[in-house]
């Protein structure tokens, strides 16, 4: 198990390096030169070559990709071109507000998913499982920041009961913004439990299980969901990058300072670094997540734990 | 003493049907079922006869829907099944009566270890902490041939006679009156189905559990059964003692089962199976349904299903043909 | 008996799978495909009249500042924003847009998202490798971010909306088709197929791939609906759809500046952004049920 953990571990280094080579890339062929940006309108050529080198834009793409690699492996990220702070920094500011963003939206997805995903096949066919699959249906064609705006409208603006922005209300600034998150992905969840176990729901290791005296509630919950898990943990590790995307959009409605906010604002300003940093460090924090979001399979399903020590 | 509870099972008249959107399959039509203690009745028909169903509705397990189950009396050791709660139930489950299912391979929680499922039963019946519990689930493992220090390992780890061996040890766990063995050999290799019969009849005598084997091998039936009911399309239509069915067939789809067997003294021999297929259980014809395939058919044949009769104290058999003064079958005959 | 039973209901799905029309049978059992396929043909037929009923330049952008942030009537049923236009014509104005890039980013996934696929299942080895490696890149990195960074890389316009989302869209095409392409790869027909001399190409096309185009086609139904989504979401950050133009993601973003005491004006776009997705999530989940009874529950 340790050698499988370690083995992923390190095959997360050339993936890291592709994409940081993707991101470098994508946002290097940016139309205009990032140094107009920075240095002052009367600038004469020399000085313009001279901030060049100075930013780090002399020489080839590839070099410019090296020498970035380079710093990145010694946890450098290279200087905002608009705060001028350091990148790494920054970003490990925003970062634990965007976790506990995702921290809450993946909690209320899941205590609302796996319930609901489980009556509806428990139920199958009946007016629980329409109503909720109806629901699921309206949570995944909802655009989640048209969700955000209207919870704003109803629970912020209309009742007053948080508030509509910012980050000074504790727990209760995050309820809204994890709602617009979490509504997309727990009715994505409640489709997969609910499919998932309904897979499970015919095994005959569940008719051996009634016929053994087990109560009908713990065949279900203990019997049937630990088989049911692996499909809703795939769907749930899928989709963290979603929720981390997701929270770009939630952190503009409201006004949330996390990374989302972070990578939006740089955009706009054509802070290159910052964005190219942001992205870098997003997707090594999305493939750590799938990387345990496997190691669980492990602990759920002892056959691919069996796979992996092999 | 009533006369229920001479019997560990006591069944009157049940109809099973499954009510899906093509139609109403009709699963089991009127059988009675009365099994004494420390008897083994084997149940013999083809696949789709309704032995299964049979199996489950006594257990009170017939998914519904689309299962829909109707009984007259349904008694295990004179205890009224049919008006128990489910709570109550699912302490007959198990405890009472306890199910061995057809294919080890898949009634096996892959998530769970082997010791983990047999000990829960124990936790549920005995009410055992789940520490003495897997204690006690290794002494069944050793019971059923298996080493104890294997029930830490989970079912991928086990071959398919091995898991029939768990499956085994669970249903027997907590000394079930009477034990239903839903064709328990069928999944396996020959060498290995003798060996789990041989273990299956050392462990009933030892707990004086009673059974009903489930099968369509009447070799099986031949080597376990002291009763044999022979079921085709939902109905019992020939029972008797082993001896009867066997040595004193009346019926003609019984005769058919033996005729399709193979002669080892007599390799040069046709087989001669039995002519077309089971009818369709969404529209069985209205007679005996076993008439369009039946050599003996007659017009008396097609109007009503026959009721089983008695020919002897021990022996009965559901065919028109009998009413025929002097009426007997080929094998009947020869024997 | 259980086996019976699934007896009957797999040869009854059999029979109905047949050919196209069997499809459309099936589907149209499915009331939820057919208010799905309504509501998308009520959404083409907005798209393709809008024209015809206002002028883009009078009726759309004109600003008409007497006439601002006014509250739904008869004269204006979604009352008008906060330059004085009609926010009920700009909403239906604004059905081409999310529909064409819906459509085109979903086409440039499909044709670009197959062919790698198709290749990388077929040629094998290190070209599936680095394939499928570059797949797993894009989708962890979270695909509104992706589509933000493309953006931003080539400048904000429609074309360049179509083309982001169409690559955040891709991944999902290049897995199905090569897994469809793995499975069948070996099957005898394609090894029969070659030992009669056909060409490789041609056996991809005629053997391969219509294994998996209902897969393909479900996917693609499905991922519209997304990329409609993705697209408001990158204009309502201001790097879609080019202002003045009535996108609804960038609507919604002006509307929200006057959120407190017009509300209205951050419901209507949003509400059409809903129904246009919603309708298309229920012809896919119609759609899936129809070509794949396996899935269906």
């Amino acid at each position: 198990m340790h050698r499988y953990i370690l083995k992923r571990l390190l095959m997360l280094i050339p993936v890291l390096l592709c994409v940081a080579f993707v991101i470098f890339a994508i946002m290097n062929v940016a139309d205009g030169d990032p140094v107009y940006s920075v240095a002052s309108a009367d600038a004469t050529p020399e000085e313009l070559d001279a901030l060049r080198k100075e930013m780090g834009l002399d020489g080839s793409l590839l070099t410019r990709y090296f020498r970035y690699i380079g710093k990145m492996l010694k946890g450098d990220l290279g200087t905002s071109y608009v705060s001028k702070r350091d990148v790494m920094k920054t970003y490990m500011e925003r970062l634990p507000n965007t976790l506990k963003l995702a921290s809450l939206t993946m909690l209320i997805a899941v205590g609302m998913s796996i319930p609901l995903g489980i009556i509806a096949a428990v139920h199958q066919n009946s007016l629980k499982d329409t109503a909720s699959m109806v629901l699921a249906l309206l949570g995944l064609s909802m655009p989640n920041f048209w969700l955000g705006l209207l919870l704003i409208i109803v629970f912020s603006l209309g009742l007053g009961w948080f508030p509509s922005g910012g980050y000074t209300a504790g727990l209760k600034s995050l309820v809204l913004p994890a709602f617009t998150i979490g509504a997309g992905l727990a009715a994505l969840m409640t489709r997969t439990t609910r499919a998932s176990m309904l897979d499970v729901i015919r095994q005959d290791y569940l008719l051996m299980a009634r016929a053994k005296g087990v109560s009908e509630r713990k065949v279900i919950r203990k019997h049937a969901l630990k088989n049911a898990l692996i499909p809703i943990i795939t769907v749930f590790g899928v989709q963290f990058s979603n929720v981390l995307g997701g929270s770009v959009l939630a952190e503009t409605v409201f006004s949330w300072p996390g990374v989302g906010r972070l990578v939006v604002d740089a955009i706009d300003q054509r802070d290159i670094p910052t964005v190219t940093g942001a992205l870098v460090m997003t997707t090594m924090l999305v493939s750590i997540v799938n990387l345990v979001v496997d190691i669980i399979y492990a602990y759920v399903d002892p056959r691919i734990k069996a796979q992996y020590t092999k | 003493m009533s006369e229920t509870e001479k019997h560990i099972l006591d069944v009157k008249n049940l109809v099973v049907r499954y009510e899906t959107e093509d139609g109403i399959v009709r699963a089991i039509n009127g059988i009675d079922i009365q099994l004494g203690y420390k008897q083994t009745l084997g149940l013999v028909g083809e696949t789709g006869a309704g032995k299964t169903t049979a199996a489950l509705s006594i257990l009170r397990l017939v998914p519904s829907p689309p299962g829909v189950v109707e009984c007259d009396l349904l008694h295990i050791d004179g205890l009224d099944i049919l008006s128990l709660p489910d709570h109550k139930m699912e302490e007959v489950r198990g405890k009472e009566v306890s199910m061995i299912f057809q294919d080890p391979m898949t009634v096996l929680n892959p998530v769970f270890t082997v010791g983990e499922q047999i000990a829960e039963s124990l936790e549920i019946h005995e009410h055992l902490s789940h520490k003495d519990a897997l204690q006690r689930a290794e002494s069944m493992l050793e019971l059923v041939g298996i080493p104890g220090s294997r029930a830490n390992e989970y079912p991928h780890q086990f071959s398919g006679g091995m898991k029939q061996r768990v499956v085994i040890a669970i249903a027997l766990a907590c000394s079930p009156k009477l034990l239903i063995a839903d064709e328990p050999t069928t999944a396996l290799d020959v060498t290995i189905q003798a060996q789990v019969l041989e273990l299956m009849s050392q462990l009933k005598d030892k707990y004086d559990t009673s059974m009903i084997m489930i099968t369509h091998d009447l070799g099986i039936v031949a080597e376990v059964c002291d009763k044999v009911a022979v079921m085709y399309a939902g109905r019992i239509v020939e029972q008797g003692l082993l001896e009867d069915v066997f040595n004193h067939t009346l019926h003609p789809y019984t005769e058919g089962l033996f005729n399709s067997l193979p002669n080892v003294k007599n390799r040069t021999a046709m087989l001669k199976p039995i002519r077309g297929l089971m009818p369709d259980p969404t529209n069985l014809p209205s007679g005996c349904a076993f008439a369009p395939r039946c050599n003996y058919a007659t017009e008396a044949c097609l109007g009503e299903p026959p009721a089983l009769r008695a020919v002897s104290d021990t022996h009965s058999v559901a065919c028109a043909a009998y009413n025929t003064p002097g009426f007997h079958i080929e094998k009947g005959r020869d024997a | 008996m259980e086996a019976v039973i699934k007896q009957k209901t797999i040869s009854k799905q059999y029979k109905k799978r047949s050919a196209l029309g069997a499809i459309w049978r099936q589907l149209r059992k499915n009331k939820g495909a057919i208010i799905g396929l309504v509501l998308v043909l009520f959404l083409i037929i907005m798209a393709l009249i809008s024209p015809l009923i206002f002028d883009y330049k009078a009726d759309i952008t004109a600003q008409n500042l007497q006439e601002r942030l006014q509250s739904p009537s008869a004269a204006h049923w979604f009352g008008t924003d906060d330059m004085g236009r009609d926010v009920f014509a700009r909403v239906m104005y604004g059905t081409r847009y999310s529909l064409a890039v819906g459509v085109v980013a979903v086409l440039i996934a499909l044709a670009v998202g197959v062919t790698l696929g198709a290749a990388a299942g077929y040629v094998g080895g290190v070209f599936e490798n680095i394939i499928m490696r570059v797949c797993d890149i894009f989708s962890s990195l979270p695909s509104v971010l992706l589509a933000i960074a493309v953006v931003s890389a080539m400048g904000k316009s429609t074309v360049n909306l179509m083309i982001a989302v169409g690559i955040a869209s891709m991944a999902p095409f290049v897995r199905i088709t090569r897994a469809a392409v793995l499975t069948v790869r070996g099957e005898e027909y394609v090894e029969s197929a070659r030992a009669i001399g056909m060409q490789e190409g041609k056996i991809v096309l005629t053997h391969i791939l219509p294994n998996c185009v209902s897969q393909i086609i479900v996917q693609a139904t499905l991922r519209v609906g997304q990329a409609i989504i993705a697209a408001a979401q990158l204009s309502f950050l201001g790097l879609g759809v080019p202002a003045p133009a009535p996108e609804w993601g960038s609507m919604l973003s002006a509307g929200r500046s006057y959120i407190r005491d017009y509300s209205y004006l951050t419901l209507y776009p949003g509400l059409a952004i809903m129904l246009a997705v919603l309708s298309l999530n229920l012809i896919g989940d119609g759609l899936r049920d129809a070509l794949d009874p396996k899935l269906k529950r």
